[in-house]
């Protein structure tokens, strides 16, 4: 029953949504609609019980030592938003939005753009021209850097002709190549899942 | 604790001359590539009214390179009378695109509900975009702001994609992906990609395929956006910078290479 | 000064404080941003899906069937259990079976036949003759799919085109490393942008 009822679930639910692809029928379609209903619904239910989830790991973690300063703060900002939110809306001008975008926002921003300040320091250090594929490597970053910035087309536009040629050739290619690669493994990854084959989800409970 | 200082400097190095870079007012010139053309074009020519889907696919994190793409956009579909869907399938592009949305349609003077509105957020994306082919009340029964879409005179004659022009998705990962996979081949919708350089590689091979109309790629694709609209705004002001930062980066790699064969000819001279 | 773009200022100086190290305050920015998004998104799922999609058509219009997908978010919270975390897999099995449902015929239209046709009908012109940088696309392609081919060792013939696939792939890498570079600094340059305009007011 706790294995095989998932499973067949899964079977179903997958072979419906594959079948009716092929069918313009009414009842499939409106079976096929309420199947998306109800897969974002469940879905929505997912943050719920990872919120939930965070809420119990940063309650526990309150009454350690150095830690629980932090936990309260994150706490905060969880309960924060909802309130703002039942308070005044969601609306241009609303706190709920003012928060978001004075507060939240920027912190977002700022954190993603100390990658910058990092891959500065990895070209520095692990950029090397190593081994020939190291080197194919460095070049290619070298055109696209020197190509994508207007400073290259004052000396010459060769460099993002260059660029251009690259990126829509040689590398496009091994992208391609990529894609189709993932492509036929979510493929045959897809059927094995609906046959019961592939049963990873059943762990981590 | 060496390697440690040598880190400070390259941080303190790039943040100086970004700085320094960021405050001279020099206006380089942008010669906008093939695809931007064809975006700046495309909008050019489509028939007034003619209603599109604006999808905003992207987080706060890459709010800096993302916005002036999607504020030269809005302008422009906004300036050549096109009616805007909004959406969004990412929770913080949500309040995002509310907000550009909103601020772009005032400065043209446009009313809510006529000439754009605000659908809002789904969560689970490959459903939103396969239901959206549907029905896209049945997706979303009400907009952002909780009114019925039966209500709003801009959904009077729209229930799906046959009636939408063109879906642009302003995204800063691989949702456009969905979008062209679902959308474009099961419902043979038009896509057009605002992106993040960071994903331009990664959507090369759609954009050779044709499934990808065509696509706007970073901060010099805003401003190869905004130099063919006619009015220069964040894209064009942070060009210099941008150069001063890629020659930053170039000359590390090549001092980082230097030191490195000038170490391993010394080691091999050891041996 | 307007209140929120000091608020703003100081969070970005409070984040940009961990390039020196780790630090207090560094953690305490970065505690109330965690909070704040999962708050953010709490809200926006609520109203966007359980609200719109569940609560109203369920309870305001009778749309029983919904009690459906009702009782299967709420088995998600079985996983608190773990006596009834089995539970969670039922809804986990749905949604995981559709997406693979949907999925098979996007993977394999979209994603595998346009790629390899669109890879191999531009590859003559229409004179008939051989249209060399498409012909790189098809040397790539192949080449690098003989990289990724596990089920025999890349040794003779077969691993010589894969070495060249190891290099199409560089290019591909170098490339996108190029971008995920200009990328980085479009966004640092905002953020410097912001503190000298809107935080600093050293530029107008």
């Amino acid at each position: 029953m706790r294995n095989k009822l998932p499973l067949i679930i899964c079977l179903i639910s997958g072979l419906i949504m594959f079948l009716q692809y092929f069918s313009k029928h009414p009842v499939s379609r409106a079976v096929y609609s309420s199947i998306l209903d109800w897969w974002q619904i469940i879905f929505a239910f997912t943050l719920l019980v990872g919120a939930a989830a965070f809420v119990k790991v940063s309650l526990k973690g309150l009454q350690k030592k150095g830690e629980g300063k932090y936990k309260a703060i994150a706490l905060a900002g969880v309960v924060v938003m909802p309130i703002l939110a039942i308070i005044g809306g969601n609306k241009l001008g609303s706190p709920f939005l003012w928060v978001f975008e004075n507060i939240q926002a920027p912190m977002q921003s700022t954190v993603f753009s100390l990658l910058a300040f990092f891959v500065a320091s990895a070209a520095y250090r692990g950029f090397r021209a190593r081994t020939i594929p190291a080197a194919i490597l460095l070049i290619s970053a070298l055109f696209v850097l020197l190509g994508r910035i207007p400073i290259s087309e004052y000396f010459s536009e060769w460099f993002t002709r260059i660029m251009f040629w690259i990126q829509d050739y040689p590398s496009m290619a091994a992208r391609r190549a990529i894609l189709i690669g993932i492509g036929l493994g979510s493929l045959t990854t897809a059927m094995r899942v609906i046959l019961g084959i592939e049963r990873t989800y059943m762990r981590g409970e | 604790m060496r390697s440690q200082k040598t880190r400070w400097l390259i941080y303190g190095l790039l943040f100086i001359a970004i700085i320094i870079s960021y405050s001279i007012t020099i206006q380089l010139k942008v010669t906008p590539s093939p695809f931007v053309k064809k975006t700046f074009e495309y909008m050019e020519h489509l028939p007034p009214q003619s209603v599109i889907i604006i999808s905003f696919d992207h987080e706060a994190s890459s709010l800096p390179e993302i916005k002036p793409i999607a504020q030269i956009m809005l302008r422009h579909v906004f300036r050549q009378n096109i009616r805007v869907i909004g959406m969004s399938l990412f929770a913080e592009g949500t309040a995002i695109g509310y907000d550009m949305l909103t601020k772009a349609a005032r400065e043209f003077g446009k009313t809510y509900g006529e000439d754009y509105l605000f659908l809002g957020f789904k969560p689970q994306y490959i459903s939103a975009i396969l239901g959206m082919g549907e029905s896209i009340r049945r997706i979303f029964p009400e907009d952002y702001l909780g009114n019925r879409v039966d209500s709003i005179p801009l959904m009077k004659n729209i229930d799906n994609y046959n009636s939408i022009a063109m879906v642009i998705s302003i995204a800063d990962g691989d949702r456009a992906v969905q979008w062209i996979e679902y959308a474009g081949a099961r419902y043979d919708q038009k896509v057009i990609a605002g992106l993040t350089a960071a994903m331009i590689t990664t959507y090369d091979p759609y954009l050779n395929s044709g499934q990808l109309y065509s696509l706007v790629g970073g901060l010099r694709g805003a401003a190869e956006y905004e130099s063919l609209y006619g009015k220069l705004g964040g894209g064009n002001r942070g060009l210099l910078a941008q150069s001063v930062a890629h020659f930053f980066i170039i000359i590390l790699i090549i001092v980082g290479n230097i030191i490195y064969f000038k170490n391993r000819m010394q080691s091999k001279g050891m041996k | 000064m307007e209140i929120g773009a000091i608020i703003a200022g100081l969070l970005t100086l409070a984040i940009y404080s961990f390039l020196y190290k780790d630090n207090p305050v560094y953690k305490a920015a970065e505690s109330l941003l965690i909070g704040l998004s999962i708050g953010y998104a709490l809200v926006i799922f609520w109203q966007s899906t359980i609200v719109d999609l569940l609560v109203k058509p369920l309870f305001g219009e009778g749309k029983l069937i919904l009690a459906m997908p009702f009782v299967l978010g709420l088995l998600m919270f079985s996983r608190f259990s773990q006596k009834t975390s089995w539970l969670s897999r039922i809804p986990i099995a749905f949604m995981i079976g559709a997406g693979a449902g949907v999925s098979i015929p996007a993977m394999l239209y979209a994603r595998t036949l346009k790629q390899v046709s669109a890879s191999v009908a531009p590859l003559f012109n229409e004179s008939g003759a051989l249209n060399l940088s498409e012909m790189v696309i098809v040397i790539g392609l192949i080449s690098t799919l003989s990289y990724f081919y596990f089920s025999r060792k890349n040794e003779g013939a077969i691993g010589k085109v894969a070495k060249v696939g190891t290099y199409f792939l560089m290019i591909f890498f170098g490339a996108t490393f190029g971008y995920t570079v200009m990328s980085r600094l479009s966004t640092l340059i905002g953020r410097v942008e912001f503190l000298l305009t809107d935080f600093l007011h050293v530029i107008k």
